[in-house]
């Protein structure tokens, strides 16, 4: 009998938090990190009486958001009621559009495990509040068995994006590869920072298994993953377990599971889900999206990771590893597309930031918007070390003078005692005779014929670079040296 | 003539001339309320001493020292507010209902919050939390509901005007009940951010007055647009001025024909023919128009979406922020049900139950999605009607006020009640309830003429024209 095999079939829910200024229906400000319950006010607590009112800036970053997943936008969306008590949710239901959503379909492209781009569908996107965050005195964190609990209302009423995707991942692999391509072309499109360490991104994954004698399992969602490295270990777990489930016949149960990231293992929700029902909010009118809004927001989408990635790789030859890295952050993209503006060549510009730019970067805990050297200067550094008025060697002394001393090129070049064009000719045959001078037992061994492998005359090249203080070419020195050591 | 017993225009005037000051006004609408509501019971809050404070403040505005009440389910920053309910118990909003924001910035002065049915979900004031009101005509009956308390307060001359709030009839019914004045406005033509929602998309803030010239002041400071109302009009200007010789010659007034073989109390329908000669005499023609699918579906299809709606919007009380709770709960589920098992009326939860029934998942399709289809019918039904004819007469109510205690045994017989208001709200109409006179047993009569959208204005003038010959209700003596 041949062998059973599983294929997973794989939806992700993720809520990303958008970015604005107030939240989705109230002016309240969207800081989340203000001391407990004060940007709060009657809407966004429900008080008896209150009425939400869409703010505007929230569906601009929903449209951005849907194009950036390369989702349809509708002209006309609902906004629902839906149902459930708990005490983070102070009008005992949320505000979320989920049956008539402001997008239409979408998509993400993700390699499969043979290298090829494969599409990810996206159902759709819908906007909806975010819910209070509740503490509690317990010491396992959760509401059950706690003596008292408290809730911050701050978060209520912070615009959410929630993703749907279809179940067309089929490991975890690909889960991270499409969570971590969507967060990018999201925070292109400037509807989102997504910092994943602010909770700004939320997984659930619905995973269930196909055997390869016709069997499908049931479907499991499994919650509370908030790092992409989570996602991946839920998924893992959840494949793992549920093949076991399969391969020793027994039933896979349809049921909401509970991802525990310091166990490592999912268990079944200690909280029964709750019942929802949907009405449609009667206190807010039809969103209305005209098509000379939605053309507005679309000249406002900048070009895409994915796409911008492509264009370094065929059009600049840059090496696909290192334009997956510059284009990871825009912000560095930009910052390496104005080096070339400047007149960088693209290839040597992106090596450039690549070792130093990330390296000094990653040294000091520097954000690109934080790194004092501008493009330009970076630019000419690059363009001088091009045309050989300053070694390699130098060029990156001179770059870590200027970022640690934010000064400018000339200045760094001046301190540094650098003289463009280098050392050459009678200096360099000088500075030659004064090494082979000072090393006298090297040079016997040379003459021997003994340094086979030219290991000592590599040492003496080595001495005399850094007495010209690396203003020599290397080919040069070798050359004059070969011709000194025979002399 | 005592102060208390003038006219909200004669208040205005009289203040304006100095003929008495807002502190003898408020003297002699304080003594009057003192003297009458241990027998009425019409006020769940007294507000004496933010009234004193507003007037030490020397307040302007067209409204400069008018004393007023609301309606228990408006919120008023600091002052307790119930409505009608022990689940709210002691809570004072942190803010005002704009409706009385407006009233307020216009110099009106707080005497109090008037009772009302439990969430605004009754037709008799019965299912207050805090005892019945009294119809200030005939202290054995009911003032109607749900806005009975502040229906009352203006039969009774606490106040010159008041306001209410208006979902299936509750301005309508019991302004003809007490025998004064109520206009249910079209939706959206008064904000309604501030008011303790029942069923939002069907309800309605509206005043009660004497006479129809005070309605019209009160709705040119209350009919504002509001931001803060999604459903508010905007972009409209809305002339509330007073007309002193409206016309309505060559008006078409309908009777609907489908109404016709229902049953009137004999007042009601001497009424009517009364109010016909009149406008007959005026120079309207009299006409019928057929408004099948109101007839067939309307009730149905009320208590269908309004429950819906009113289930979900009573979600938000479970002890956590405000109101009643219990503080020795052994679990959140339990928390949850003893707050609400004891906070809520039955009739609250009857309704509440109703409308998660409604809109559960197996049943929403066909109850609560249809009902909002058969909704968008009624609203047709009437505007086909409104192309021939410029208003609809009918009564507000099929029967004269019951007896306190008389109807609460069969509900449904109440909710057949209001198949004369709530269609009005469904199709987001404006309705103006008015004073016709009083029956043989002394007791008030009113009617109800409807108008399409937006027609609130022109829905008054012709509300002046009636009122010309019926005279204004007699306040009646309860000393």
């Amino acid at each position: 009998m041949a062998e059973l095999t599983f294929t997973p079939v794989i939806g992700i829910e993720i809520h990303i938090r958008l970015k604005t200024k107030s939240k989705i229906f109230c002016s309240c400000s969207t800081n989340t990190d203000a001391p407990a319950n004060t940007n709060i006010c009657p809407v966004c607590l429900g008080l008896p009486g209150s009425l939400p009112r869409l703010n505007n800036e929230v569906v601009e970053q929903g449209i951005l958001t849907g194009l950036a997943l390369n989702c349809g936008i509708r002209p006309k969306s609902l906004f629902f009621r839906k149902s459930y008590f708990y005490p983070d949710l102070p009008k005992g239901h949320q505000v979320t559009q989920c049956d008539f959503p402001i997008t239409s379909e979408g998509f993400i492209e993700v390699h499969d495990d043979n290298g090829n781009l494969k599409k990810i569908r996206v159902n759709h996107m819908h906007l909806e509040e975010d819910v209070g965050s509740l503490h509690h005195s317990a010491s396992d964190g959760r509401l059950e068995g706690a003596d008292t609990s408290y809730v911050d209302y701050n978060r209520c009423g912070t615009p959410l994006a929630e993703i749907v995707s279809e179940p067309d991942v089929a490991s975890a692999r690909e889960a991270v590869e499409y969570v971590t391509t969507l967060r990018r072309r999201v925070i292109y499109s400037g509807a989102s920072d997504v910092e994943l360490e602010k909770g700004m991104m939320r997984f659930d994954a619905n995973v269930s298994m196909k055997c390869s004698d016709g069997r499908w399992g049931r479907k499991v969602e499994v919650k509370n993953m908030n790092s992409f490295k989570a996602l991946e270990r839920a998924i893992e777990y959840e494949i793992k377990r549920q093949k076991k489930l399969m391969l020793n016949g027994e039933e896979i149960l349809q049921e909401t599971r509970h991802w525990n990231d310091a166990k490592g293992v999912t268990s079944p929700s200690r909280v029964k889900e709750f019942y929802r029902k949907f009405i449609v909010e009667p206190d807010l009118p039809p969103l209305i999206v005209t098509q000379e809004w939605i053309d507005r927001m679309k000249a406002k989408m900048p070009e895409m990771p994915d796409v911008k990635a492509n264009r370094y790789v065929n059009d600049w030859k840059i090496p696909r590893e290192v334009a997956d890295v510059i284009t990871d952050d825009k912000n560095l993209a930009e910052y390496f597309e104005a080096c070339v503006s400047a007149g960088a060549n693209p290839v040597r510009a992106s090596h450039w930031i690549r070792t130093e730019v990330l390296r000094v970067m990653n040294e000091n805990q520097l954000k690109i918007k934080d790194f004092n050297m501008k493009p330009e200067v970076l630019a000419s550094l690059v363009s001088r070390v091009d045309d050989g008025k300053i070694s390699t060697t130098q060029g990156k002394e001179v770059f870590d003078y200027m970022f640690a001393n934010n000064c400018s090129l000339d200045e760094a070049v001046a301190k540094l005692g650098i003289t463009e064009g280098g050392v050459a000719g009678n200096a360099l045959n000088d500075i030659i005779q004064a090494v082979l001078k000072a090393n006298p037992d090297v040079l016997e061994i040379i003459k021997s014929g003994e340094d086979k492998k030219g290991k000592k005359l590599k040492f003496l090249q080595g001495l005399v670079m850094k007495e010209t203080k690396g203003q020599a070419k290397p080919q040069e020195v070798a050359q004059a040296l070969e011709e000194a050591v025979k002399g | 003539m005592e102060l208390y017993e003038l006219n909200l225009y004669d208040v205005i005037e009289g203040l304006k001339a100095k003929k008495f000051s807002p502190s003898e006004l408020f003297e002699s609408c304080k003594k009057r309320i003192d003297s009458c509501e241990d027998k009425i019971h019409a006020l769940i809050t007294r507000t004496d001493d933010f009234a004193k404070s507003q007037l030490d403040e020397n307040p302007a505005g067209l409204f400069a020292g008018v004393p007023t009440i609301l309606k228990d389910n408006m919120c008023t920053n600091g002052i307790k507010t119930t409505a009608a309910s022990k689940i709210l118990g002691e809570w004072k909003p942190p803010y005002d209902a704009t409706a009385w924001k407006f009233l307020r910035d216009a110099g009106a002065v707080l005497m109090g919050k008037a009772n009302m049915d439990e969430f605004a979900m009754g037709n008799t004031c019965g299912s207050s939390a805090y005892g019945a009101t009294h119809n200030p005509n005939d202290l054995s009956r009911v003032p109607g509901g749900s806005s009975g308390g502040s229906a009352a307060v203006v039969s009774a001359a606490y106040v010159p005007f008041s306001l209410g709030s208006d979902t299936g009839g509750s301005i309508r019914q019991p302004a003809s009940y007490c025998g004064v004045y109520g206009l249910k406005p079209t939706y959206g033509m008064v904000s309604r951010y501030g008011l303790i929602s029942y069923g939002s998309s069907l309800d309605q803030i509206g005043p009660f007055a004497r006479t129809v010239r005070d309605l019209q002041l009160v709705m040119s400071v209350i009919a504002n647009y509001d931001p803060m109302d999604s459903s508010c009009f905007r972009n409209k200007n809305h002339d509330f001025s007073h007309n002193e010789n409206p016309s309505i010659k060559g008006k078409k007034i309908a009777l609907v024909k489908e109404f016709q073989d229902f049953t009137l109390d004999a007042p009601i329908s001497d009424a009517m023919n009364k109010i016909k000669k009149i406008l007959e005499d005026e120079g309207a023609v009299i006409t019928e128009v057929s408004l099948p699918i109101v007839a067939r579906y309307a009730v149905a299809c009320y208590y269908a979406l309004a429950m819906s709606e009113a289930h979900t919007n009573l979600e938000r009380y479970d002890g956590v922020r405000y109101g009643y709770t219990v503080n020795d709960a052994s679990s959140l589920k339990e928390m949850f049900e003893r707050v609400r098992s004891y906070g809520f009326g039955s009739e609250v939860k009857s309704r509440i139950i109703a409308g998660t029934c409604l809109t559960e998942p197996k049943r929403c399709e066909e109850y609560y999605v249809a009902a909002t289809k058969v909704r968008t019918l009624i609203a047709q039904d009437f505007a086909k009607a409104f192309n021939d004819v410029d208003f609809i007469l009918q009564p507000a109510t099929p029967s004269m006020q019951p007896k306190i205690g008389e109807v609460d045994d069969d509900a449904m017989k109440g909710y057949e009640a209001d198949l004369y208001t709530l269609p009005v709200n469904l199709a987001g109409l404006p309705g103006l309830s008015f004073f016709t006179g009083y029956s043989e047993n002394k007791l008030p009569v009113g009617l109800q003429l409807i108008g399409p959208r937006w027609s609130d204005s022109e829905l008054l003038h012709a509300g002046v024209v009636i009122e010309r010959h019926t005279g204004d209700p007699k306040i009646p003596d309860l000393n």
